[in-house]
This record gives C-alpha cells, sequence and structure tokens, in this order.
C-alpha cells in the first residue's frame, strides 16, 4: 500500500472543497503540501451543475437592500431552525466572496454600468443573487480549477474514493482512499482534513443532482462515530424536469416564468399570495404535489410521472438568450420543447440535504452535543450542516455557503497545521491495511445481493414514503423497508473481480453510503412530530417551537442510533408564524 | 459462484460423511461406542443445517438474483411484447459497445439490446445495461446535463457527450455502436486516460494573471469590465474539459506534441479577457511550431465541441494577435 503524507487532505473538489484549498494555501503562504481528493476529475463535480446564482448584498443603497434584510430572509426561509449567529457570518462575508470569484474570473453577469447584475430568487426580499447566465456553479468551478493549477502546493488526485477516515481518539490522522483507475489502496496521513463532499440527495431516484451525489463523507463521518445534524431535512426543487429530474432554475421565476396547473391557473395565488412563484422552495412543492393531488396536474404516458406546467412562453428571448440559455439549450435537447414555444413538465425532485456534518460556526467537526470538537478535523459545503439552512434553505444561499466556509476552513486548517506537528503512529497504518482487506473481502465475496436492486428499492422507498408530504405510518414503514435492504447490503455481489477501474466496486461503496444515510433520514424524520421547512407531516400540519424548536443530532451507537437534540441559536430574530 | 457455499457442503458431506461412518466402525472395534456416536449425530445435524441455510441462500432467497443472470445473455431487460411495448412507446435498440480489457490489451464489441423510449439517452441506455445486465461495464458519467464534461465517447463513428445524445435520433443510422474517444490513452471499456489531457491544460497556466497578487485575491474592488469586454472571452470559456476537440484533432492524433485545440483555446479565453494581465508573454509561450503554428485548421475541434466553444477560431486569432505583435515590434 502506498503511504502518502500531506499536511492537509480535502475530500471532495466542488466549490467548498477546492475554495479551502487555495485558501489553506494562501494563509501558509504557499508552504503547505496540500492533498486534494475527488472520486470523480476535480473539475467535474456536482458544483458544475448550479445554475442560478450566489446570494449577497452587493449594492445595498442601489438595492434598497441590507444584511439585516438577507439574514432575515434566510432565518425566516429556514422556518426559524437555522442558527442565527451562523446566518450573520453568512450575509457578512458572502459579497467579498462574489467579488473574490470575479477576481478568480468568473464573468458576472454586469449591466449597462459595468456593475454586477442581481436577480430575484424565492423567499429573497429583493433582487440579490448574482450570477454568470445560468451557469453560476459551472463558471466558479472552472475558475477555481483553474486558479488551483497555478498554486504547486496542491496536488490533486482524480478518481480516488475515500472508504474510511482514520481518527483515533478524536484526533485526525489519514484517510483510506481506493485510486479508482488502478484499484489500489493509498493512506493519506495529514495533520488536518477537510470534507467537502457535497449531499446525498441521490438517495431519490427522482433528483437534480448528479450521479456523484452520494453523501459518502457525511456517511464517512456518521461510520466514525461522528454526529450528523437535522438529517431529516431533505429539499425538494420544485421545477425538476419531467422525466430526467435535470434542473430548471428557480431563476427562470426570479426572470419571471409561472407555474400554471391543467386548468391554466396560476395556482400559487392560493398558496402564496404575495410572493407567488417566488415563495421558498418548501412552499412552492407543497404547492405543486397538492394541486397534483387534486388532480389538477398533467401525467406522461411514458414514465408515469404526475406534473405542473413552467411557462416561460411570455419571456422575451433576448432575456432567454441572455440570461437563462442552458435551461433553454436543455429542455431543446432532451425533451424537443422550446421554453420560448412551449411550457415545461416540472414536478418536485430531492436537489440539497440541508442535514450533514455537525460543525460549529468556525467548521469544526464536533464530537457530540456539547462544545468539544474534533482534533484536525474540518466539515464545508453542502455535507455540513453549520446551521444556516435550518429546515429549508433559500436558492442561491448555498454557493455563498460554499465560499463562505471554504474560506474559513480553509484558513483555519493552515493556521492549525502550522502550530500541530503530526507525529506518525502505526494506528494509521494498521486501519489502513484493515479497511483494505475490506474492500478485498467485498470485492471476492459472492454474497447474491445485487448492490443496483437495492439501490432501487431504498430510492424506491425515499420517494413513497419521504417525498415532499409524509404521514407517521408510512415513515415508521420506510424505516422497516430500509433496515431490510441494509442488511442485505452486507451480502452484496461485486460481479466485477478485477481492481482497474472498477465501477461496480465504487457503485458498491457508494450504495452502501446512501443505504446508511436514507436511514437516518427516516429515523429522524419519523421522530419529528410537527411540520418543519421541508418536513411536513399529515398528522402534525403545524410548526412546534414549543417541542421541536431544536436541532436533532444523531449518532452511531453500540446498539443502533443514538438520537438526541440540542438548542437552536437565536441571536435577533424571534420565531414568528411564516406567512408569505 | 453463488451456488459455492451450497456446493462446498455438498462436497463436504459426501466426503465427511463416509469418513465419520468409517471411523464409528474404527472406534466399534475399540469399544469407544459413546464417543463416536455423538461425534457423529453432531456433524449430521450440522451438515443438516448449513445444507439447508445454503440452500434457502441458494435457491429461495436468491430467487430474482438467478433471473438477473439469465438476462445477461443481452435479451431485451423488458419481456414486454411488441404490442405491450408500441402502447408504451418504446423500441428496442441494438446497441453495440467496445470493451477494452487492459490485462490483455484487447478489444472486443458486445451487442446489447435495450428498450428505449424518445427520451432515452445514449447515457441512459448504457447505465440501463451496467445495472440490469453488465455491472463489469466501466462507463465515466455524472451530471447526465451536459456540463461536467465525463462522458465523451464516440456515438456511430461521431464523438459526443454521451447524456446529450438522444437514442431514437441515432437509431436512424441503423444500429447505434458507442466506443471510447480513440484520442486519448484507453483506461477500460468506454473509459480513457485524461492525464495527458490535463498535463496539456495546465501546461499553458490557465488561470487570471495579475501583477498584483495581493490585490487579486484581496479582491476589494471588482474589476471594471463591461459587458462587451465580457463577450470577448465569453464563448471560449465555456470549454467544459470534456477531451472531445482533442480526440477529433487530425494533428495531436498525428503529433503528440501538439499543444491541441483545448488548452490554445483556453490561451485565448484569458488572453482576451481584459482583467488578465499576462499580456503578450501568454502568446509568446504558444508562439511555436508546437503551439499556435501546430494547429493545421482542418476545424474538426470546433465542429464536435458539445458547447459552441470554437478552439480553431481562437487559435487563428491567436495567430493574428502575434502576426500583430512581430509587426509592431517592427516598427519600434
Amino acid at each position: 500500500m502506498q503511504v502518502l503524507d500531506f499536511d492537509v487532505v480535502v475530500l471532495g473538489s466542488g466549490i467548498a472543497g477546492m475554495t479551502s484549498a487555495i485558501h489553506a494555501e494562501l494563509e501558509s503562504s504557499e508552504k503547505l503540501r496540500i492533498a486534494l481528493v475527488s472520486k470523480i476529475h476535480a473539475m467535474r463535480s456536482h458544483s458544475v451543475a448550479a445554475e442560478g446564482g450566489i446570494s449577497g448584498v452587493l449594492y445595498p443603497t442601489e438595492n434598497k437592500d441590507s444584511e439585516q434584510l438577507h439574514a432575515y430572509d434566510t432565518i425566516k426561509g429556514s422556518d426559524y431552525l437555522a442558527d442565527q449567529d451562523a446566518v450573520e457570518m453568512l450575509v457578512r462575508n458572502a459579497p467579498n466572496e462574489i467579488k473574490f470569484f470575479e477576481h478568480l474570473g468568473v464573468p458576472w453577469n454586469r449591466n449597462e454600468d459595468g456593475r454586477i447584475n442581481e436577480r430575484a430568487f424565492g423567499g429573497m426580499s429583493v433582487p440579490r443573487t448574482a450570477f454568470a447566465a445560468d451557469k453560476t456553479g459551472f463558471f466558479m468551478m472552472r475558475a477555481l480549477y483553474d486558479e488551483l493549477t497555478l498554486h504547486k502546493g496542491v496536488e490533486i488526485f482524480h478518481e480516488h474514493i475515500v472508504t474510511s477516515l482514520i481518527i483515533n481518539k478524536g484526533k485526525f490522522l489519514g484517510v483510506h482512499a481506493l485510486d479508482i483507475a488502478t484499484g489500489e489502496s493509498k493512506l493519506i496521513r495529514a495533520g488536518a482534513c477537510v470534507i467537502a463532499t457535497g449531499g446525498f440527495s441521490r438517495v431519490y431516484d427522482f433528483t437534480t443532482t448528479s450521479y456523484s451525489s452520494t453523501g459518502d463523507g457525511i456517511a464517512l463521518a456518521y461510520r466514525s462515530g461522528l454526529p450528523l445534524k437535522d438529517m431529516e431535512f431533505v429539499q425538494f426543487h420544485p421545477t425538476a424536469l419531467v422525466p430526467s429530474g435535470i434542473l430548471i432554475s428557480e431563476a427562470a421565476r426570479g426572470e419571471g416564468a409561472h407555474l400554471t396547473n391543467a386548468d391554466g391557473k396560476r395556482f400559487m395565488e392560493t398558496y402564496a399570495k404575495s410572493k407567488m412563484e417566488l415563495a421558498p422552495r418548501d412552499i412552492v412543492s407543497r404547492a405543486i404535489v397538492t394541486e397534483i393531488q387534486k388532480g389538477r396536474g398533467f401525467s406522461d404516458r411514458l414514465s408515469g410521472l404526475d406534473y405542473v406546467h413552467l411557462d416561460l412562453m411570455h419571456l422575451d428571448q433576448k432575456l432567454i438568450d441572455e440570461r437563462l440559455p442552458m435551461i433553454s439549450d436543455i429542455s431543446k435537447k432532451m425533451l424537443g420543447i422550446d421554453p420560448a414555444k412551449e411550457p415545461l413538465p416540472v414536478r418536485p425532485a430531492a436537489h440539497f440535504t440541508m442535514g450533514g456534518i455537525h460543525t460549529n460556526i468556525h467548521g469544526n467537526i464536533m464530537l457530540g452535543s456539547g462544545p468539544r470538537h474534533a482534533t484536525g478535523l474540518w466539515a464545508a459545503g453542502e455535507c455540513a450542516c453549520v446551521s444556516v439552512h435550518g429546515s429549508n434553505r433559500l436558492g442561491s444561499n448555498s454557493l455563498s455557503q460554499c465560499a463562505v466556509w471554504g474560506r474559513i476552513v480553509g484558513k483555519a486548517v493552515a493556521k492549525h497545521v502550522a502550530q500541530n506537528r503530526t507525529r506518525q503512529s502505526n494506528f494509521a497504518t494498521d486501519r489502513a491495511w484493515e479497511e483494505e482487506r475490506r474492500i478485498e473481502e467485498m470485492l471476492s465475496g459472492d454474497g447474491g445481493e445485487d448492490p443496483y436492486a437495492l439501490l432501487a428499492e431504498l430510492q424506491g422507498a425515499m420517494g413513497k414514503y419521504l417525498y415532499v408530504y409524509r404521514e407517521m405510518a408510512s415513515m415508521a414503514h420506510a424505516k422497516k423497508i430500509i433496515s431490510g435492504i441494509r442488511s442485505r447490503f452486507s451480502r452484496v455481489y461485486i460481479k466485477d473481480k478485477k481492481r482497474l477501474y472498477n465501477t461496480n466496486l465504487r457503485d458498491a461503496l457508494e450504495i452502501g453510503s446512501m443505504i446508511d444515510l436514507g436511514m437516518l433520514v427516516a429515523e429522524c424524520a419519523s421522530r419529528r412530530t410537527e411540520s418543519r421547512g421541508a418536513h411536513a407531516v399529515r398528522e402534525y400540519p403545524d410548526r412546534d417551537d414549543k417541542r421541536w424548536l431544536k436541532h436533532t443530532l444523531v449518532q452511531k451507537g453500540m446498539a443502533g442510533n443514538r438520537i438526541g437534540y440540542i438548542p437552536v441559536k437565536i441571536t435577533r430574530w424571534k420565531p414568528q408564524p411564516r406567512v408569505y | 459462484m453463488r451456488a459455492s457455499r451450497f456446493m462446498v457442503l455438498l462436497y463436504a458431506s459426501l466426503i465427511g460423511v463416509p469418513i465419520l461412518l468409517y471411523l464409528r466402525l474404527i472406534s466399534t472395534l475399540y469399544g469407544a461406542y459413546l464417543v463416536s456416536d455423538i461425534l457423529l449425530a453432531l456433524s449430521a445435524v450440522g451438515l443438516i443445517i448449513f445444507g439447508a441455510i445454503g440452500f434457502m441462500e441458494v435457491y429461495v432467497h436468491k430467487a430474482h438474483k438467478i433471473a438477473d443472470v439469465s438476462m445477461q445473455t443481452n435479451e431485451p431487460a423488458m419481456s414486454a411484447s411488441h404490442a405491450e411495448m408500441a402502447r408504451r412507446g418504446t423500441k428496442i435498440v441494438n446497441i453495440s459497445v467496445s470493451r477494452f480489457d487492459n490485462e490483455s490489451k484487447s478489444m472486443r464489441r458486445e451487442a446489447y439490446r435495450v428498450e428505449a423510449d424518445k427520451n432515452t439517452t445514449v447515457l441512459g441506455a448504457l447505465l440501463s445495461i451496467k445495472s440490469e445486465k453488465d455491472p463489469t461495464l466501466a462507463i465515466r458519467y455524472s451530471c447526465r446535463m451536459g456540463i461536467c464534461g465525463s462522458c465523451g465517447m464516440v456515438v456511430n463513428g461521431k464523438p459526443a457527450l454521451a447524456c446529450e445524445t438522444n437514442v431514437f435520433e441515432k437509431m436512424a443510422d441503423g444500429e447505434i455502436t458507442v466506443e471510447p474517444m480513440y484520442g486519448h490513452p484507453l483506461l477500460k471499456d468506454l473509459v480513457t486516460d485524461f492525464d495527458d489531457f490535463f498535463e496539456r491544460h495546465i501546461s499553458v497556466q490557465p488561470g487570471l494573471h495579475r501583477a498584483d497578487k495581493a490585490e487579486k485575491y484581496s479582491a476589494k474592488e471588482p474589476y471594471k469590465l463591461s459587458r462587451e469586454d465580457i463577450d470577448k472571452f465569453l464563448p471560449y470559456s465555456y470549454c467544459i474539459m470534456c477531451g472531445l476537440c482533442l480526440d477529433a484533432c487530425p494533428v495531436v492524433n498525428s503529433n503528440p506534441n501538439f499543444v491541441g485545440p483545448q488548452a490554445l483555446s483556453q490561451v485565448y479565453r484569458y488572453h482576451a479577457d481584459k482583467a488578465d494581465q499576462k499580456g503578450i508573454k501568454r502568446l509568446l509561450e504558444v508562439d511555436t511550431l508546437d503551439g499556435v503554428w501546430g494547429c493545421e485548421f482542418a476545424g474538426a475541434c470546433s465542429k464536435v465541441c458539445p458547447k459552441g466553444v470554437d478552439p480553431a477560431g481562437a487559435i487563428q486569432l491567436l495567430k493574428g494577435e502575434l502576426m500583430e505583435n512581430v509587426a509592431n515590434e517592427e516598427k519600434k
């Protein structure tokens, strides 16, 4: 086994991961050796699929905006589950990050006087979302990757999947990774680690996310006994294209697109009179599902999926070309529909996982419900639950979260490594060899369980029982089904026995992660007997601040999972009824 | 393979039972009845239990697995009748996939039959082959919406992104053939090695260059750029690094030292950016026979680019800029 020593190892190459690597490098005056480990080619992480934009108050006077207003919108959008100190940190730093990315070369859309344009987004009181057409994430990723190539201290490990974190008594020592191209095991030892591996929306079949959004980093943390937070909250984006699930950005509605039902009516009138189509995503998704259930939707014969219409036909062609070119292109290529001439078929799809690794406001991964955090271990981006999004994220706050906490943890790891010397013991090597044996056993095992069949069953249960609306009995049922899937996974059969570029093995590893995470969603969701943000329970339609204004923490115990709760940090905004 | 545990037990009992019976016979001769009887009874019970578990695993719990195995004869995944498929709006498509084996360095073609509908993409079809028929098939993919650049391959002889290629459209040519991009080293099946491709990109030092690094990273004020300024480099910034242009380029395939269309298009992207301060130095680095002057303007790169980047055009613009620079130098 190859043993590699670095100062810092960053897991994940999305916006949060690459940003943290760059800031660690800058903070240390380019003295650190940083390993950036990506299970795919680094520039292809799911962040490339972010479309609509990045939030941040750039022009408070001109737009009649303020950081306080951005914070209030975010907290109200979160249904008051966001930690308000973290939200204040987000809104304070977001504008600088937009400028930082501009200096790396992101072509932000400009207005006539050369100022960065901002567009309207769901749940935001005023336009405050900067954008680069409808490919914002892509441009940010390309700028980051090109910038990284200028930093010689960062070594990129493309197509290496990390299968285990090596932690001893709360101290990070290294990771075991599998080089997908060769199939070889590698032990990467480092004094500090940033987990930035993204969310796990792929536990759902109908999702906007890339095939890579399988939540590996969150599952690794969970298996290492680290606590996860608010796992029950999964965001369903209202407008995913039927049948592929490809995202049609909220920017479409921000630029004026309408949602209409089979009667041709703009039904959002009934659900959010003041905000209409630009209500937060949880509300619009519930509205669409309700319309469909009341028989006012359409049905796709081929896929069996029901949908409503997203109507862009009244928008100016020039505006579509300049501000929404990708969704127009995708609709034409994938469905043969020109959105300027025909409405698009859309329905809610799993899009973002609010829950994730429990961190404090500085991005340190916590050890439990108390104030102690792990040594040398940080998380940033979607895999981390800081929490700035609470129970429902506002559109365009995710890119700012990735950029803001990418910088915070990047600087923190550099400082940590400068102050702490790592002494290597045999512990990491022993653990890595154990891991290699586990992989070898998995590979040579002849159990009969087809991983793809297990994934299909998991996704079926998640989509059926843990979708936009949830019921107590169905959540309990989901728990039972997933528990069965999990025990069957121990007999997973990998047909490809060769080590070289074995995607069958990689898929099985990812599916293992997804099964664990799906189980946690079901367990945490079935406990929360209220409706808050993205978690809507039929039997408990109201928010219950008395009993449930708290974060869920879940940790792997000796026998089953331990679920506990910690309070929400409230600074200035007392919980109020959430009406739009 | 699946039946191995059951078979081991079967063989073990075939060999084990006679041995135990023989032991029983021997021990009878020496009068140790009790020990040998207990041994025999325990072994018999053990064999029955394990045998039953093995039998259940193979023939009862795994009944559906066996059905999966039989599908690997590459018959249609769905046993739907033609009438049923017509009602659903689906058709059976023949897909011939190149399978490269790295150990033997050999290539073979494998034909699959897949049920597809009007929305099925080549990537979708390949993924259904992988999950339903042959999990050993290697493909590189991720976003399935044409923005991550993973799934470049050669479909019916033309370099394309599998996720943006519609199966029914390609069916017009008869059978669909899917091959890896031969312009890159092969890894396995449809997956090629991108190390060389990334090296080319890095070799031209992409990334916005500013004379004052502290100013660049502190990012106090946005650069002063107008819409027109941005439009100059925007078309070249759409590159998703899928590698199709390199695969299509006849020059780079005969002279590997040629930097290639992707990297050169990125030189132009940064050169055309008003905020970039590397200036003429960026151009002079590619003012070589294996740089811009290696391009013979076949234009294949621009033709295959799925994102409308025009690398061939970018390279000619770079040549023009260099000529202008020479003229300016001479004037001085």
